[in-house]
């Protein structure tokens, strides 16, 4: 007998347009309509992904999802968790309201300000999805909401003398469009990687780092975040479990993930019908909860649920959503100050942990020396790597100019959209990475 | 009528040319939370994708939903009537492709009990090594069916098998990670269990590295790792035209040591990439990229052949029904003189955190090494806690000191262990 099962279902449209040294290459509209069948059996989960979803063959989902939970062996309980829907905040400007035609007369503006001498490669990318979301569950829930995402990025390639670098910029938004005023992002993409010809590869070793803003929310993201994911606690795959009340950094630092907030990691109802909201992953210094799916949170406790993300068709797993370390009392120029001779890092190419062990790592799109408290030359490919219950014992100044970037995460084969944020830190010890010798 | 022949009609009354791609995929599989199955979980996909083609204007869409194909159709015009036009000679007609499946394994049927056994055997093998514990798991099984078909007559059916289990490990906070993927039933569970439960054992208790210079062994699960970030896009016909690869320019050029090779094999009976067409029904064949150390040429889909002067080299790959193909790889080999690998010591990078943040144009890399250890006499010896090595890709290419006889496929690569000389490395 099925003890409970669910269905969430999710159908819309996705655009994409692809902007290539002045050339379209494309600019489509695609349509997507997936759903997953969860069912809960005697012990454990069986779970359908159906392309093309149709309500009248539910039942025969069902009866496949229960005898694949004959499978299983994990007795899985699930903890009581409120279910409510968040209104999703009307757009502030709706990308539906122009045609494929103008966006992408826009994107190609973008993509044809990131060009000038010296630059021989320039592309733009704009994607746009509209989803509806439909869930229903055997214990009477049932939501259905509609989002829109949609954002652009766009690339500048230049070359001296063989040497090649290049400039990134991107922009992302949940209910927005900010493609409208993304005029200045070609010119910053081309300025990037024209200074990043100058820049000198960065030398590695241990060295005190300022973080910026959007470094430090991709630290908060992988060195914290994952580690605090129910899930890999549970399966006893995280540095941080049984660690609830140590302390792993300085009072003042707090890192807290919130799918409620319109950042673009919104959810306004995680994907197991849960009302979503904040949770302080570490307050004041103190590790303090973890994140949660139902299941997790009946497996481990600390914490709540409403942490439940999936991708269109599979089964939803513990994701962080927006994730933040909260404004310090310290300022951007008291950070440089105090890091005295070190490195500033700028941006982020992305970054991966291992959170059994304990490890991260990241790379920072540029850099800078720090040479008695002020800015001195540009550096490139430096990354930062440390340990998860040691490096942030090393923050030592957390400013007040928090701001929120967006990207993807992936996880067990799924990407999800995520909002990182941090204010300028400083690290006062720090193993940077980079490919310059002495 | 069938779907297909109907969507080429009605395209053909708007466009020069269409194609139409369809495919199908069945899968059962099964995840392990520690030493016990959580989830048991099975996938039914559907997807259609159509590329139309006029004046040298192409659009795409795509749905996984064939019965909405007409919405799907006039999208797909609607953008080949935005796209900017380019150089375009045509689709491919159709001619007599071998009937033999290259990737298909009748063994592989989609039965609970057979991904159980998996599981089992993961769990078995990991019970060599009782300092390490399972932490998570899975097995799957899947059966997908492609179809090619366009205006010209060509209509091609492939159908593959796909295998594939992983399982992962800890020791204290030393984790390992193993698996084995084939088109076969042919995996080897209980070793993927034992290779898994190692590493995490092996890794725990591991001393801090000295900052300096070491010889390095990649395994080819590291070494793939960077291949797929920096090498491989640098190989692309597109991004060498548009200015994005640093062999731009260079065929001909040495680009790396004298005794290396690599190439795409796509006839390999059970490599990754078996097939006898590739994504838009170009017949394939071996093309090399780097012979003896000198760069060869680049791989190349129709559109990005026609609009620069090349040959296609039958190398169009999709993600999936979704989006235009695009030139890749279906069974990358790579080949240098043999030797043995791990006899002197080394530090064996078994594989890299942190590659996918390469620069992929440059090819500088900074990244993490998981697992590292020092490795002697064909033994591994001393484990190292951490290391970060960064380095450049392209130049590692001339720094090579001998492969390992045994290959090993990675996602769609068939890689060799590799011995680096003198790499800086950070503890």
């Amino acid at each position: 007998m099925a003890r409970y099962f669910d269905v969430r279902h999710v159908s819309g449209e996705a655009t994409n347009i692809d902007i290539d040294n002045g050339v379209v290459e494309s600019a489509t509209t695609s349509f997507f309509d997936r759903a997953v069948v969860r069912v809960l059996g005697p012990w454990g989960w069986g779970v359908v992904s159906v392309d093309n979803y149709r309500g009248a063959d539910l039942d025969r989902f069902v009866a496949e999802a229960l005898a694949l939970a004959e499978l299983t062996g994990e007795e899985v309980a699930l903890a009581d968790a409120p279910c409510r829907v968040l209104p999703v905040p009307p757009p502030s400007d709706d990308p539906r309201s122009l045609g494929l035609e103008e966006k992408t007369a826009l994107l190609a503006a973008v993509e044809s300000s990131a060009r000038g001498a010296e630059v021989r490669n320039t592309r733009a990318v704009y994607t746009e999805r509209q989803e509806t979301v439909r869930f229903a569950s055997s214990e009477g829930a049932e939501y259905a909401y509609a989002l829109g995402r949609s954002g652009y990025s766009v690339l500048a390639v230049a070359e001296r003398n063989g040497v090649v670098q290049m400039g990134f910029e991107r922009r992302h938004a949940v209910n927005g469009f900010p493609l409208r005023t993304g005029m200045g992002d070609g010119e910053k993409a081309r300025e990037t990687a024209l200074a990043l010809l100058d820049a000198r590869a960065a030398t590695g070793g241990r060295m005190r780092v300022v973080l910026d803003p959007e470094l430090a929310g991709v630290f908060a993201h992988e060195a914290v975040g994952h580690a605090s994911e129910g899930d890999l606690v549970r399966e006893g795959n995280s540095v941080l479990a049984g660690r609830i009340g140590e302390r792993i950094g300085g009072p003042g630092l707090t890192i807290a993930d919130d799918p409620s907030l319109p950042e673009f990691g919104f959810d306004p109802v995680d994907a197991e019908g849960v009302a979503t909201g904040r949770t302080e992953l570490v307050k004041d210094g103190v590790i303090s909860a973890f994140l949660h799916t139902r299941e997790t949170l009946a497996a481990v406790g600390d914490g709540q649920a409403g942490h439940a993300r999936a991708m269109p068709g599979e089964a939803p797993l513990v994701r962080m959503s927006n994730t933040f370390i909260e404004n310090g009392d310290a300022n951007y120029d008291e950070c440089l100050e105090e890091c005295g001779t070190g490195m500033l890092l700028i941006g982020s190419r992305g970054g991966q942990v291992d959170p059994g062990r304990g490890m991260f790592q990241f790379n920072a799109e540029y850099g800078y020396l720090v040479e008695d408290g002020a800015l001195g030359g540009m550096v490139r490919d430096v990354s930062l790597s440390g340990e998860i219950l040691g490096t942030l014992h090393e923050i030592a100044l957390i400013a007040d100019d928090r701001r929120m970037h967006q990207g993807y995460c992936g996880k067990g084969g799924q990407s999800v959209p995520v909002g990182d944020g941090a204010p300028h830190v400083l690290l006062s010890n720090a193993v940077v990475g980079g490919s310059g010798r002495d | 009528m069938d779907a297909i022949e109907a969507i080429i009609e009605g395209a053909a009354a708007h466009a020069d040319e269409a194609e139409v791609y369809l495919s199908g995929a069945e899968s059962v599989g099964a995840e392990l939370s520690r030493d016990r199955v959580r989830i048991g979980q099975a996938g039914h996909a559907t997807g259609l994708g159509i590329r139309v083609f006029r004046d040298g204007r192409v659009g795409v869409s795509s749905t996984n939903d064939p019965s909405r194909w007409e919405a799907c159709l006039e999208a797909a015009l609607a953008a080949m009537r935005l796209a900017d036009p380019q150089p375009w000679g045509g689709l491919p007609g159709p001619i007599d492709l071998p009937e033999r499946r290259l990737a298909y394994d009748p063994a592989v049927t989609l039965e609970p009990g057979k991904v159980a056994e998996l599981l089992e055997g993961m769990k078995e093998g990991a019970l060599e090594h009782p300092a390490a514990s399972v932490t998570a798991g899975s097995a799957v099984l899947s059966r997908t069916r492609v179809e090619v078909a366009n205006t010209g007559g060509l209509r091609y059916a492939d159908e593959q098998t796909h295998a594939s289990c992983s399982v992962e490990a800890i020791a204290g906070t030393s984790t390992g990670f193993e698996f084995d993927a084939s088109h076969a039933l042919d995996l080897d569970p209980v070793h993927v269990g034992e290779r898994a439960a190692f590493f995490a054992a092996h890794g725990a208790g591991g001393e801090p590295l000295a900052p300096g210079t070491y010889d390095l062994v990649l395994s080819p699960l590291a070494l793939a790792e960077l291949i797929e970030v920096v090498l491989a896009p640098a190989l692309v016909g597109r991004n060498v035209h548009a200015g994005r690869s640093r062999l731009a320019g260079r065929v001909g050029e040495a680009v790396a040591d004298p005794g290396l090779s690599l190439y795409d094999d796509p006839h390999l009976p059970m490599g990754p990439g078996a097939a006898w067409f590739d994504a838009e029904g170009v017949p394939t064949h071996r093309v090399d990229f780097i012979r003896n150390g000198v760069l060869a040429g680049f791989a190349y889909d129709l559109r990005t052949a026609y609009r620069y002067g090349a040959t296609t080299t039958g190398s169009a790959v999709r993600g999936g029904y979704g989006g235009a193909p695009s030139a890749g790889f279906h069974t990358l080999v790579l080949e240098a003189p043999v030797a043995d690998v791990t006899a002197d010591e080394a530090v064996y990078v078994r594989s890299v955190v942190g590659a996918h943040t390469a620069n992929t144009i440059t090819g500088d890399f900074s990244v993490e090494v998981s697992n590292p250890t020092f490795v002697a006499g064909g033994e591994f010896t001393t484990p190292v806690s951490t290391a970060m090595w960064g380095g450049n890709l392209f130049d590692l290419l001339g720094a090579i000191e001998g492969v390992s006889a045994e290959r090993r496929e990675i996602g769609g690569m068939l890689l060799p262990a590799l011995r680096l000389g003198e790499q800086r490395l950070v503890g």
